[in-house]
């Protein structure tokens, strides 16, 4: 332990009954820069056709914004509370909510010499996903907004899971990963209510739920190269914003984040599903005044829009990364700015670690 | 016969004869319509000729319909207990090699999609139980005690599986069920056919006993899917060689019809010649 704020008396791993071991994913926000080469990644890997065009197993919106699906944080879902004894209610959002896929004039700008704006082809299009891209909130010169990374959390009490009248979805033993059968599944979709993310999607053309699989035939070694590889959308992004792991792997920098220092939290940890996907918080300059001048100790992200997203936490957290970077403009060590600056790159993706159990 | 005598009595006494042959002969024509006051669980099976593979096929209509009552089903979904279809006729027919149950219930729209993310499309089940002499528990059969069911959905599928409680259902690899649909009037009628003599896994129709029987309906625009859906009672299949089966039925009450109507002329005719000779 090389600092006063880890905690390590008070920690302790809460990992789902009957799975040996959970990943998890620690996403640094500081660091989007809402290039959506995740979103391709995982697009082209996984949902390329067949019924699953609308289908952004990870997808990267704008905060504050409505998401994608649009309005998603109001569609209900989840549990009523920590006991995880009842579920909330949820729906199913509509098509529209996934956004449209429109047809646009590259062709007659790029070949044709036509001098017309590029825009969408016989359609008024009045919402898409990241259609508030880059809109923000706040006034000038202090509007804010950043990117937030989604894909499903793979939950320690995955509220889709308990959804499901044949248990079609489950949590793999090995590490926790949350799939759904696609023997079993029948396209009831009660996992797409059930899940307060909506990181669950319904295949009209096969009639059955899909989700995000953590890219488990990559975490195994099952690839063309036989090599472990961490999932795609951490590997494919240039900032590289991702530390991808085991959550009860000690000596990682993902426990370190979420239980050491707990500056990695989940989103709207009020769904009470218990994600594994964990977010360093935004972290904005202070607001500056009319001639330009920073005004100490005023927020440029409001801290109840962050309460909002990661709960009370987040207050500790941002003060606990603020004490870390006082402590290095001084000049003095602090490990957790290493492994946010991501200094030990040997340490971002660590998918061996139980492989001789 | 009757001259001579007396001038009164003898008229009554033939007035009296008239009305108790007519009675009787009555009496035998309608008691046996009356037997099939049936017994409340039980759903009459018909003789078709060729087939009734088809719900809108005339043969159908010579079959007795049973109404059965539906309730939705016990089960924790969400708004399980919010379902839309309170009744469904049920004709069954035999042509002894193929055994042929029609299910009809009203439903204003035909939902035959699922292919919006928000679309379930109407279905209909018939539940039988996979060992013919047991009745399984109503709800999706039990593990030791497994159901059959006919599934047919709106989308065109149709589905012959095997469950043992609520979540377990198995498609069999091969259907040996085949389903015709047509929805008329704000009302669908799915016929199923399945050959009568079937062993496994199969409930066995080639009319050794009768067969429980009970049947669920979805209403698609409803969002109704899955465990939320109306269901009936189980019901049973009248189709072994019981006392209440047709051929016995009709004998008896034919024997019956026979006696009252002899017994009937020879009190008569008793009454007659005692007053004859009192006379
Ligand atoms: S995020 Fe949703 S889909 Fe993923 S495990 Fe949690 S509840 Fe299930
Ligand atoms: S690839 Fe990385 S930087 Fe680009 S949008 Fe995805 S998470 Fe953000």
């Amino acid at each position: 332990m090389s600092t006063d704020d880890a905690q390590s008396e008070d920690t302790h791993i809460d990992i789902a009954d009957g799975v040996d071991h959970q990943v998890a994913m620690v996403m640094d926000l500081n660091k989007c820069i809402g290039c959506q080469t995740c979103t391709v990644a995982c697009k082209t890997l996984w949902t390329e056709g067949g019924g699953r065009d609308y289908m952004y197993w990870n997808n990267v919106e704008t905060k504050p914004g409505d998401g994608y699906p649009k309005d998603w944080e109001d569609s209900g879902g989840g549990w009523q509370s920590d006991e995880h004894s009842e579920r909330e209610p949820g729906e199913i959002p509509a098509k529209e909510r996934y956004g449209g896929d429109w047809e646009f004039n590259h062709s007659e700008i790029m070949y044709d010499g036509s001098d017309e704006p590029l825009r969408p082809q016989n359609v008024d299009p009045e919402w898409g996903p990241n259609w508030d891209e880059d809109e923000g909130a706040g006034e000038y010169p202090n509007s804010y907004y950043f990117y937030l990374p989604r894909i499903c959390n793979h939950c320690t009490h995955p509220s889709c899971v308990e959804a499901c009248p044949r248990q079609a979805l489950y949590k793999r033993e090995e590490d926790g990963i949350v799939l759904v059968d696609q023997e079993r599944c029948r396209g009831y979709r009660y996992c797409v209510e059930g899940c307060p993310y909506k990181k669950v999607y319904y295949n009209a053309a096969k009639k059955k739920s899909e989700k995000c699989i953590f890219c488990y035939p990559r975490i195994e070694g099952e690839g063309p190269d036989d090599e472990v590889h961490a999932t795609a959308c951490a590997e494919e992004c240039p900032p590289q914003l991702r530390l991808v792991g085991y959550l009860d792997d000690e000596d990682g920098p993902i426990y370190k984040l979420v239980e050491e220092y707990e500056v990695a939290l989940p989103l709207h940890p009020e769904f009470e599903t218990v994600p594994n996907v964990y977010y360093i918080p935004p972290y904005a300059p202070p607001q500056h005044s009319e001639d330009g001048e920073s005004i100490q100790g005023v927020d440029r992200i409001p801290r109840e829009y962050l309460e909002e997203l990661f709960g009370d936490r987040v207050n500790q957290a941002l003060d606990t990364i603020e004490r870390h970077r006082d402590r290095t403009r001084r000049g003095e060590d602090s490990e957790l700015m290493e492994i946010l600056q991501d200094k030990n790159p040997a340490q971002q993706y660590r998918l061996e670690v139980f492989d001789d159990d | 016969m009757t001259e001579g005598c007396e001038r009164t009595a003898p008229d009554r006494s033939w007035v009296g004869v008239a009305a108790l042959v007519v009675l009787a002969v009555v009496g035998a024509a309608v008691l046996p319509t009356l037997s099939s006051a049936r017994p409340a669980n039980e759903v009459p099976v018909g003789d078709v000729g060729a087939n009734a593979t088809d719900p809108t096929a005339e043969s159908w209509t010579a079959v007795p319909s049973v109404e059965l009552a539906l309730a939705s089903a016990p089960s924790g979904l969400p708004e399980a207990s919010n379902v839309s279809v309170r009744e469904a006729q049920v004709r069954t027919a035999t042509n002894g090699s193929h055994v042929f149950v029609r299910v009809s219930w009203p439903d204003a729209t035909a939902d035959r999609n699922a292919s919006g993310l928000r679309e379930f499309a109407d279905a209909v089940a018939v539940q039988l139980p996979e060992n013919e002499s047991a009745r399984p528990p109503i709800a999706m059969g039990g593990t030791s005690n497994r159901v059959n069911v006919w599934y047919w959905s709106g989308t065109g599928t149709t589905e012959e599986l095997l469950a043992g409680g609520a979540g377990t259902t198995t498609s069999f690899e091969r259907s040996a069920v085949d389903a015709q649909a047509v929805h008329e009037d704000g009302e669908w009628h799915v016929a199923f056919t399945r050959e009568a003599e079937m062993a496994g896994n199969r409930t066995d129709l080639s009319g050794e006993q009768d067969v429980d029987v009970a049947v669920a309906v979805w209403n698609g625009s409803y969002d109704e899917r899955a465990g939320r859906k109306s269901v009936s009672e189980w019901k049973y299949l009248a189709m072994g060689p019981g006392p209440q089966g047709p051929p016995y039925e009709t004998i008896l009450w034919t024997v019956a019809g026979l006696a009252i109507l002899f017994a009937t002329v020879v009190t008569i005719e008793g009454v007659r010649r005692t007053r004859g000779e009192a006379a």
